[in-house]
Parts: structure tokens; C-alpha cells; sequence
């Protein structure tokens, strides 16, 4: 059981955000496409809140995000994006299907790490 | 339009005859050229490691291993065809047509003056607008320092290339696909270099797969998705998204001959950088490479800088909540 799930196809990212999230007390999972992220999530109810990128393979995150509400219609799960894209059109896109967030990579963990926790609680 | 880029393009110089290479040395001075002599004995073994030149410059009298002249420009277009050889010859003699496949342009000393024109059109054939040009260095270094932690970063001079040869062992490509260009942007560097960077950054990072490929492949991949996202942030409008579905051409890259190619002839935008880990007391530095190769589309008149607006001036790293 997790409080947070980090979704991105890049390991790296995974690695490091999940590893900088743990050791600040969180429980974490991961998962490495926004389909693995949506399948994660329907099966973990404790999961409070989803840090994912945007750009990945099988299922962006945007549509994640989208398909977290339509499908599982849960608004108790907080989405926050971290990405390197800033465009106003995808934050826009983002804002409509119910994300809380948006990060522009690289992850600084310290900048963020209070507002995750509030996000899980 | 933008003001174009001040530009160079490095060249070789193969040229014995003192008063010659002084007098070439101040033509490449005015023509932007960044000459580079070299001695016979060393010619091929510079032209099997040099990555990052623009053209030969060959006298008639330069002699290397027995091959003198026009049969040593045949030789110099067999081993690197895609560099452009200006051969300067002591007397009118017309070239032959197997000279003419090889040698882009003949010239006497004397008509040097006259060469500019020829010299624009085979190396300065595509402009770059200096706000892109400054803005590439700006944004990589930015990546580059949010990717690897305890790093000092530099950037040399970008310049002009034409060959295709290949740095280091591991490479990206990612495309670029905008009104004003289509193309990609390429990252090239050493194994072993990023190795040793990789083995101090993820000194915190729980992964089981530190030391593997795997690892490597990731790190680098994401320092490519950074830089990428920069530059779709600061140089590609909003509305120019649906312009990624369009036609592509294959690249083909030939491992063991260290050759890449994007199906056209046009010259290519090199950056390079230079990283040294701070971790280490007297570590050399890490090379890295960028290229920009535009050559599905290159419109430079439409090129534009997104303007920052107050939504955007958030710092990376920092949460915006909605």
C-alpha cells in the first residue's frame, strides 16, 4: 500500500523522485507509462497522490489524468504533473481533467516536499 | 528576420609554402574559417579523429604518403567525401571532369579575393538566427546543470560542420518539429565519460542497476528529454504541435564506420561542451555534443522566440498549483 504513485518511463526520474520521497517518510510505488500508472492505481486504494510525466509511451499522462476521472471518477486522488513541458495549451489541458499541480522538470525535492505531504493527508 | 549567428566553420589547411598558408591564414580570418595546418605525416590520422570540420583546403605541391595534388584530393574525397576541397593550383589548368567530382573549386593565390561567394554557398549555406543560436547554449547549460548535480559546465564557441562522423559511443536523436524548422537535435558522448559522471550523480539514488547500461542509456535519455523540452518551451509555438505527424526520412547510422546520415547534404549546428565532476581532485573533462540538423525543413525567416509571460516565469522545479 502507497500514499504516492510516481509515473514515468524514464527510470531515472522514477528512481530519483521515489528514492527522494521515501526518504522524507512517504510510502511510494511507480510505474512506468500512464496505462501501468491507471492499472496501479485502480488497484491500490491508498494511493492519495500521483506525480506523473507527460510525455510517455502507451498512454500520455494527460490522458491518465483524464481517464483517472472519467474512469475511476476520484476525486480524493490528487494529480500533480512533473514534465518538460510548459505550454500554457497543456496546462490548460491539464487543469480541464482535474490535476492539482504542475512541475517543470528537473525535480527539486526540496522545494516541493511540503505540498506533497499536505496532497497525501 | 533575426539578425544571422556569427558563425565558424573549422578547416584544414594543407599547405607547405610559407608565404601561402600566411596569406590563406588572413583569408580564413575575414571569411570566418578557423584554419587548421597540419603536417603530411600526421594528415590521415587527423582526418580519421577530427568530428568537426567544414572543409580541405589543399595546395597542388602538398605531398602525403606518395600522392601529390589532384590525385591526392581523389584520394582525401575517397576517405571523407562529404568535406568540400578548394584546391589551389600555380597555373590556369582546366580540371579535368573526375577532377570536377572531387574538387569544388581551383583557385591561384591571386584570385583568392574572388573565392568568397564560392566559399558562402558550400559552407555557410543555411543561416541561424543569433537568438536561437544563444538561446541552445543557454537552455543546455541550464539542463545540463539541473541533470548532473556538483558539475562545472562551459560551452565553446558554436560552429559549422559538414562531416559525418560520429563522437563517443553513445548518441540521441530526438526530433524538432516546428512552422519554422523539422529536424532533430542529436547528443553525442563517450561511454567511459558518462560513466564517471553517472557513477557520483546516482550516488543517492536507490537503483538496482546502477553500473548497467540500462542505467546509462536512462540517464542520458533524460538529459536528452530536458533539453528537448527547453527547446520546445522557448522556441516552438503552442500551435505548431500538429505539425509532428508530418513525413520523415530514415537516418542511417553505420556503427563501426562512425557514420550517420539524415539524407541531406546541408551542414549541421555543433555545440560542445566541456563538464568536469566537481567530486573529483583531477578529473579530465567530459566531452558533450549537440547537433542540430534541420533537414526535413529550414525556414529561418519565421523563426521566433516565445515571449515569457507572467503565467510562465515559474522556476523549473518549482509547483505551480492550479
Amino acid at each position: 500500500m502507497a500514499q504516492v504513485l510516481v509515473v514515468d518511463d524514464s527510470s531515472t526520474v522514477r528512481d530519483e523522485v521515489a528514492g527522494f520521497l521515501k526518504k522524507n517518510g512517504l510510502d511510494v510505488a511507480t510505474a512506468n507509462d500512464g496505462r501501468d500508472g491507471l492499472a496501479k492505481l485502480k488497484a491500490d486504494p491508498k494511493i492519495k497522490l500521483v506525480v506523473s510525466d507527460v510525455n510517455m509511451p502507451n498512454m500520455d499522462g494527460l490522458t491518465m489524468a483524464e481517464k483517472i476521472r472519467s474512469e475511476l471518477g476520484n476525486k480524493t486522488v490528487n494529480i500533480v504533473m512533473l514534465t518538460t513541458e510548459n505550454s500554457p495549451v497543456m496546462k490548460e489541458r491539464g487543469k480541464a481533467a482535474g490535476v492539482k499541480g504542475w512541475i517543470v522538470k528537473p525535480f527539486k525535492g526540496d522545494a516541493v516536499i511540503a505540498t506533497f505531504k499536505k496532497l497525501c493527508e | 528576420m533575426h539578425a544571422p549567428a556569427k558563425l565558424q566553420v573549422k578547416v584544414l589547411v594543407l599547405e607547405e609554402e610559407g608565404g601561402a598558408a600566411d596569406t590563406l591564414k588572413a583569408f580564413c580570418e575575414v571569411q570566418d574559417l578557423l584554419p587548421v595546418k597540419v603536417q603530411p605525416e600526421h594528415l590521415m590520422s587527423v582526418l580519421r579523429s577530427s568530428i568537426d570540420l567544414g572543409a580541405l583546403f589543399l595546395a597542388e605541391a602538398y605531398a602525403c604518403q606518395g600522392l601529390q595534388g589532384r590525385r591526392l584530393a581523389h584520394e582525401l574525397h575517397r576517405i571523407r567525401p562529404e568535406l568540400p576541397i578548394f584546391l589551389r593550383c600555380t597555373a590556369d589548368t582546366a580540371l579535368s571532369e573526375a577532377d570536377q567530382r572531387v574538387v569544388r573549386h581551383a583557385y591561384r593565390l591571386d584570385q583568392l579575393e574572388g573565392m568568397t561567394p564560392v566559399i558562402q554557398t558550400s559552407l555557410f549555406s543555411l543561416v541561424y538566427p543569433e537568438p536561437l543560436v544563444r538561446g541552445i547554449a543557454e537552455l543546455t547549460l541550464q539542463a545540463l546543470q539541473g541533470q548532473f548535480k556538483n558539475i562545472t559546465l562551459m560551452a565553446e564557441a558554436p560552429i559549422i560542420v559538414r562531416d559525418r562522423l560520429i563522437y563517443g559511443e553513445v548518441y540521441s536523436l530526438i526530433p524538432l518539429e516546428a512552422s519554422w524548422c523539422r529536424g532533430y537535435m542529436m547528443l553525442q558522448i563517450e561511454e567511459r565519460g558518462l560513466q564517471r559522471l553517472q557513477s557520483h550523480q546516482l550516488g543517492e539514488v536507490e537503483t538496482t542497476h546502477r553500473d548497467s547500461i540500462r542505467a546509462i542509456n536512462n540517464v542520458f535519455s533524460e538529459t536528452t528529454n530536458l533539453i528537448w523540452g527547453a527547446f520546445k518551451n522557448r522556441f516552438i509555438a503552442c500551435e505548431d504541435a500538429t505539425l509532428s505527424k508530418m513525413t520523415q526520412v530514415p537516418i542511417v547510422i553505420n556503427h563501426p564506420q562512425r557514420y550517420i546520415s539524415f539524407g541531406s547534404e546541408d551542414p549541421q549546428l555543433c555545440f560542445r561542451y566541456h563538464l568536469w565532476d566537481n567530486a573529483l581532485q583531477q578529473g579530465e573533462a567530459i566531452e558533450l555534443h549537440q547537433r542540430f540538423v534541420f533537414n526535413l525543413s529550414w525556414s529561418p525567416e519565421l523563426f521566433r522566440e516565445n515571449q515569457v509571460t507572467a503565467d510562465s516565469m515559474l522556476a523549473s522545479g518549482e509547483l505551480e498549483l492550479f
